[in-house]
């Protein structure tokens, strides 16, 4: 019989440590080779449907890359995503190559953890200039944009009808004649015809959108948060939030399961859907006529096309892997004109963010003013780098000011005035 | 005649020997667990707490601020309110779910195919709380099962049960008396099988009816445990989170469903205030050790022990 030992006893204490250790350790980042091949991590987010789309551009960099080996570590919801995301760089177990989202970016890059994209064989003077201010820092590029997406305003020419509504949004903004007015005027029939006006997520977009349409400001030139000083921003939100409390506009977000704004869609019970590219998915995916939707640019005080904002993720390399060539091509390869092809061509979920794209949005002639879509990223800012450099600023302000904004109906002075001193308080550091 | 001379301490030294080497395999086989108690509970909780005086992100180092978190955590409105929704929680659910978990066994306890109906209770225990917490939802949702039966039956609207804060915080209820009942269900059987039927037997001989029986020497002999569980289902239910992160999507309508550990949890990892977060849970664990301790003072009073 073995005789247990205070040795003994000790060697079998340091064997669990190092066994705990060492399980402890593992999962870290997988770039280093195995088998003399390269291996690249790289994560998103989505659902299985979406995630379906990264299927022919992984097929085809592993094609033209034999001896790379492509890990692919999803994870289905958009916040659990960033949660993951920053405690895997935390602890420098972040995959190669990721996804970080428009609201994230900026705090991302502040901590050091990404490498600057001029390691990379793309030119960044090829991506849309206003999409990419949130991804700097000090001068120096740490992020791409995949692709972008203008919330533009869809609509549903039979619920207009049914609303005795006779003319046409996208040719109304042809004729720079797509005023607010106008816009309250539609959404107002459609409300009396027991219709839904419109309907908006509550994210930072859709706030901002408001405003800079409304011909006000958010942030001035300096990044300082202006827009509780600027009257026309304070006056648009008012009149937005009035018809949000009588229930003429709606937030997508509280809308209830089974007849979100999808269903309320395609059952022709809603008149403007503001959403990006993917609303083709939704109508195709429903079976109903397309022809029955078309897409317009938000409504201005005169009529005039102003910026509103673009929703984009931004793709990323690790610093930790910036030696890894292979992760570089990877990147390199998934943001080119090439590989946004393939991700974004037919049902594509979004507008490229790269020169010389634009016809995967045109060639399918749905919607018919699709180009607006292509004019809307063009104009467009993406999130404000002050607000994106706190982690869930953004998502702060929108449920907890906005959305009471929304409910109570009125107070956007108010309103205004707490998101300011909010945005002061954490970004005074 | 002499009596033969003992050994110090009245043992042979060989069965001392034995001893030795049975004290050499009991830390053997404690250190596992004792190592895991140590870099899984006690090392987190110290970092906790010295998180807690710092303002840190998760990158970089740690800045101390003394008790700025605190003073921000106990002055705010969202942490307030997630206290308010736990205890919610933990004052429905507990009395409730001990109350109807004592009734069926009580009932099971008399009735034939016990451990039929007993595997049909503990199924929930055994079954992952996210994988409850999905079923629920979809029988919840405003097209989902429940209230396309009450649209059917009565003819009113569909009710979204998570769409609406005071709904949502009582499906939460609902779900978790549910999915604990099957628990408390067995530990209060294996209490009334410790019951000595002479008891019962007198008392019926002396006239007490089922309900006298039930209140007058069921429950009192039942207390210790009654107690035991009611205490352990408060802290559960303190440390409600992984059903309202999956059943309510987060914090549910107007943070109606937003309880003290995803408070902790929003706070460290969506927001990435770690100090703020650890701060918060310095908080619960307050809460938690005084309540604790109410009960514990109240268990004199209403606890029965068998001398």
């Amino acid at each position: 019989m073995t005789i247990l030992t205070r040795r003994r006893v000790g060697a079998l204490a340091g064997l669990a440590a190092l066994g705990i250790g060492l399980t402890a350790c593992s999962g870290g980042n997988a770039s280093t080779p195995t088998d003399g091949d390269a291996k690249v991590v790289w994560s998103t987010w989505g659902s299985p449907e979406e995630l379906k789309m990264f299927d022919r551009v992984q097929d085809s960099f592993k094609e033209a890359n034999p001896d790379v080996e492509l890990v692919f570590q999803p994870t289905p919801s958009y916040s659990d995503y960033h949660s993951k995301l920053l405690t895997q760089l935390s602890s420098g177990t972040a995959p190669d190559v990721f996804y970080v989202g428009d609201d994230r970016i900026a705090s991302v890059i502040r901590n050091d953890v990404l490498a600057p994209v001029s390691s990379s064989s793309l030119d960044e003077g090829d991506f849309a200039e206003n999409v990419l201010d949130v991804a700097r820092w000090e001068g120096e590029l740490y992020a791409l944009p995949n692709d972008v997406n203008p919330d533009a305003l869809w609509y549903d020419k039979e619920a207009l009808k049914a609303a005795g509504i006779t003319e046409d949004p996208a040719e109304l903004a042809a004729n720079d004649e797509w005023t607010t007015e106008k816009f309250f005027e539609m959404t107002g029939k459609l409300a009396d015809a027991g219709l839904t006006g419109a309907v908006y997520w509550n994210y930072w977009a859709t706030h901002d959108s408001i405003m800079t349409a409304g011909g006000g400001q958010v942030y001035d030139d300096e990044g300082a948060y202006v827009a509780h000083t600027d009257a026309k921003s304070v006056a648009a939100l008012d009149e937005y939030a009035a018809r949000f409390a009588t229930g003429e506009l709606k937030l997508a977000d509280l809308l209830p399961e089974g007849s979100g704004e999808d269903t309320l869609l395609v059952t022709h019970q809603l008149g403007f859907l503001a959403q990006g590219r993917y609303t083709i998915g939704t109508i195709r995916g429903a079976g109903v006529d397309e022809s029955l939707y078309d897409i317009v640019r938000w409504p201005t005080p005169d009529g005039k096309a102003a910026p509103t904002g673009v929703a984009a993720s931004y793709l990323a390399v690790s610093k930790d892997a910036a030696e890894n060539d292979a992760a570089w091509d990877f990147f390199s390869f998934f943001l080119s004109a090439e590989g946004q092809q393939l991700r974004l061509e037919g049902t594509g979920n979004a507008v490229p963010s790269i020169a010389g794209t634009d016809d995967i949005v045109l060639a399918d002639g749905f919607p018919a003013h699709a180009q607006t879509m292509l004019d809307m990223r063009d104009l467009g800012y993406s999130n404000f780098a002050t607000e994106a450099a706190v982690p869930d600023l953004s998502n702060q302000i929108a449920v907890e000011f906005m959305q009471p904004l929304y409910e109570a109906g009125s107070g956007a002075q108010e309103t205004l005035d707490a998101v300011a001193e909010l945005v002061e308080e954490k970004t005074a550091s | 005649m002499t009596a033969a001379p003992l050994v110090a301490g009245g043992r042979p030294p060989a069965r001392r020997g034995w001893r030795e080497r049975d004290k050499y395999w009991g830390m053997a086989f404690v250190a596992p667990q004792a190592l895991g108690m140590l870099l899984f509970t006690l090392l987190p909780f110290a970092a906790a707490f010295l998180l807690a005086f710092t303002e840190w992100n998760g990158f970089g180092m740690p800045e101390f601020i003394g008790f700025d978190n605190f003073a921000d955590q106990l002055t705010s409105p969202l942490l307030g309110r997630a206290i308010l929704n736990t205890m919610v929680i933990a004052l429905v659910t507990v009395p409730i779910g001990l109350f109807l978990a004592i009734v069926a066994a009580v009932v099971l306890n008399k009735i034939r195919g016990r451990a039929f109906y007993l595997v049909l209770f503990f199924a929930p225990v055994v079954t992952s709380s996210v994988a409850i917490a999905l079923i629920w939802q979809q029988l919840l949702r405003a097209d989902g099962v429940l209230s396309g039966s009450l649209t059917r039956l009565f003819g009113i609207a569909p009710i979204d049960w998570l769409g609406d804060p005071i709904l949502a915080l009582l499906a939460v209820c609902l779900v978790t008396i549910w999915a604990s009942l099957g628990l408390n269900v067995v530990i209060f059987m294996a209490g009334l099988q410790s019951i000595s039927p002479s008891v019962m037997e007198a008392a019926a001989i002396d006239g007490a009816g089922p309900v006298a029986r039930f209140f007058k020497i069921i429950l009192p002999l039942l207390s210790p445990i009654v107690f035991y569980q009611s205490v352990v289902a408060f802290i559960s239910s303190l440390q409600t989170f992984d059903l309202v992160f999956v059943l309510v999507n987060n914090a549910g309508p107007d943070n109606g469903t937003r309880t003290i550990v995803y408070h902790i949890y929003d706070l460290g990892f969506a927001k990435s205030q770690f100090g703020l977060s650890s701060a918060a849970s310095i908080v619960l664990l307050g809460l938690t050790l005084v309540i604790t301790a109410i009960q514990f003072g109240a268990q004199k009073k209403f606890v029965h022990y068998e001398s």
